[in-house]
């Protein structure tokens, strides 16, 4: 649905976006990246705001710059918290969805609709001016997704929005997910983001670090051995018959003294070998997780190298 | 679609709280009316009339113009609300070309109701009288095209087009068209001034000054529509194909 063809974008003689080359197709896709890493000129570039200095950009297969055809197949939630602050957030759906090609009738009827879906319909008719963060939020994410378009593009659309708010966030993106569509979303919130998707995009300082699913990514980063915390109520045991597999690189005792956390080389391999002993050895394990395999630790051994 | 754009633009144009300053401007026009008499009392209401047309309607119509004609682009850009507006499936230079519309209509509303108000003190409520009023009226409405237009390609071009545009309008407008020779043919106000025909000041160099007639031109109604017409759409014609290839984004978001 998108595709970006080694795209620069400079600003004068600094780099926004520099050679980015990758495709971004249906589900969910996190663009991550510190402030200033490039995810809003990709935005812009991606909804035809800006043109790329070099380097070839199609959204379904067309240039977006100033084209209503692409307009029609997609919805931009900005970062901006800009509004005609005059305005009650129905006219201002109500202005956008009219601009988005309704007619009266439709057009009232989607920003009923689209007000009810973000929880807006209460507070509808008072002017933005006096609205929280939140709701200015979630008057934003309405005016995006109110043409039912094929592609929404959400810069960082979480802030603001209370807990509660971002879980009906949340399903309401993966309902639109599970409908086919393109949704990239960019945000600083990691942990929410990761409830979301694992399809992740990575820039920093303009370039793309990384892209695909968040746990491939992180078994090809060798330089960091995956950390494995294991529950058990025999800690001394357990790591008597875990240093003679081959893929340990190091061993600790918690201070709590029911757990171990062991840093290992081929994590797969190794939860072989664990299952092997838990099963042959009766090793008594209660649990086990792997605290640096999430978007966190991917995003900072990556920003890191 | 474009009705609506229109409409929606004309009705954000005429706010109270947009509009209500204008309204101080057209009283103040006619409170001039009201001590210009006083002022030079051997003149016919004609003659009252024609002068204080000249001073301030055709001033308020090129203000006007400079303050809802730069705010089409700029003010949306500034306020970073153009975002909105950029990623609908609406066609630049349509979008453009409504606002302008509307804002010309708006530009016109101003300048003409202040006309009208002027037009009925001076004539003591008989605005019948006044032979010189269709003149205005139609040089302000042509006037409003040709500033608005010039105005929306300055808006386009810098971003500072308010102040381009008021010393536009107060600086160049006011002092070329007095200066000697065939400078007079570079201000919109010296066709303005053809097409409204209006009576030379019989007032001494002060009131020649306000006027604009200390610099003589021999430019016709005719030629002065043909001018104002083709540069109009000359210069539209340039506002919307610049503002349909060039960017648009709010300045200090750029990363």
């Amino acid at each position: 649905m998108i595709t970006l063809q080694n795209v620069s974008r400079w600003y004068g003689q600094v780099i926004g976006l520099n050679d980015v080359t990758c495709e971004i197709g249906p589900g969910i896709t996190a663009l991550l990246g510190m402030n200033g890493a490039g995810k809003t000129t990709m935005m812009r570039l991606i909804t035809g705001q800006l043109r790329p200095t070099t380097g070839a950009l199609n959204v379904l297969g067309m240039d977006p710059f100033s084209n209503s055809n692409v307009y029609r197949r997609l919805g931009y939630c900005p970062e901006i918290d800009n509004f005609y602050e005059h305005n009650t957030g129905r006219q201002f759906v109500y202005y956008l969805a009219r601009l988005a090609g309704y007619e009266k009738p439709g057009a009232q009827e989607r920003t009923q609709k689209m007000l009810q879906r973000v929880g807006m319909l209460e507070r509808a008719d008072s002017p933005i001016a006096s609205y929280s963060k939140g709701m200015r939020q979630r008057i934003k994410l309405a005016q995006a997704m109110l043409h039912d378009p094929d592609i929404i593009l959400l810069d960082e659309p979480l802030n603001g929005l209370d807990p509660v708010g971002r879980r009906e966030f949340a399903d309401v993106l993966g309902q639109y997910a599970a409908q086919g569509k393109t949704i990239m979303i960019s945000s600083h919130i990691l942990y929410e983001v990761e409830q979301m998707t694992q399809s992740i995009l990575l820039l920093h300082r303009g370039r793309l670090l990384a892209t695909g699913d968040l746990h491939v990514i992180r078994s090809l980063l060798d330089k960091h051995p995956h950390q494995v915390r294991i529950n058990t109520s025999e800690p001394r045991g357990l790591a008597q018959k875990l240093t003679s597999l081959p893929n340990i690189v190091s061993l600790n005792f918690m201070p709590e003294g029911d757990a171990i956390e062991v840093q290992v080389r081929e994590p797969n391999s190794f939860y072989e070998s664990l299952n092997r002993l838990i099963i042959d050895d009766n090793v008594k394990v209660s649990g086990f997780q792997s605290p640096d395999n999430n978007l966190e630790s991917v995003f900072r051994y990556l920003v890191e190298a | 679609m474009q009705l609506y754009l229109y409409g929606h633009s004309l009705k954000e144009m005429l706010r109270m709280r947009r509009f209500l300053p204008w309204i101080g401007v057209a009283l103040f026009t006619a409170l001039m009316g009201l001590v210009w008499p006083s002022l030079v009392p051997e003149s016919s209401a004609a003659q009252q009339y024609a002068d204080l047309s000249s001073m301030l309607i055709f001033r308020v119509l090129a203000l006007a113009s400079a303050i809802y004609t730069t705010s089409i682009v700029s003010q949306e850009v500034e306020q970073k609300t153009i975002v909105f507006l950029l990623t609908r499936p609406v066609t630049r230079w349509k979008l453009l070309a409504m606002r302008y519309l509307a804002s010309v209509t708006v530009v016109s509303i101003v300048a003409v109701m202040s006309a009208l108000l002027l037009s009925a003190v001076v004539f003591r409520g008989h605005i019948g009288d006044n032979g010189l009023l269709s003149g205005d009226v139609k040089a302000i409405v042509i006037g409003a095209f040709c500033y608005g237009a010039l105005f929306l390609l300055v808006s386009l071009l810098s971003s500072r087009a308010m102040i381009i545009c008021i010393l536009f309008a107060f600086g160049w407008e006011l002092s070329v068209g007095n200066l000697p020779g065939d400078l007079a043919y570079l201000t919109v106000f010296s066709y303005l001034q053809a097409l409204a025909q209006h009576p030379a000041t019989a007032g001494g160099p002060k009131a020649k000054l306000l006027t604009g007639d200390l610099g003589t031109t021999a430019i016709t109604p005719a030629l002065g529509m043909q001018v104002m017409v083709i540069t109009t759409i000359a210069v539209i014609l340039l506002c919307l194909w610049w503002f349909s290839h060039f960017e648009y984004v709010p300045r200090e978001d750029a990363e």
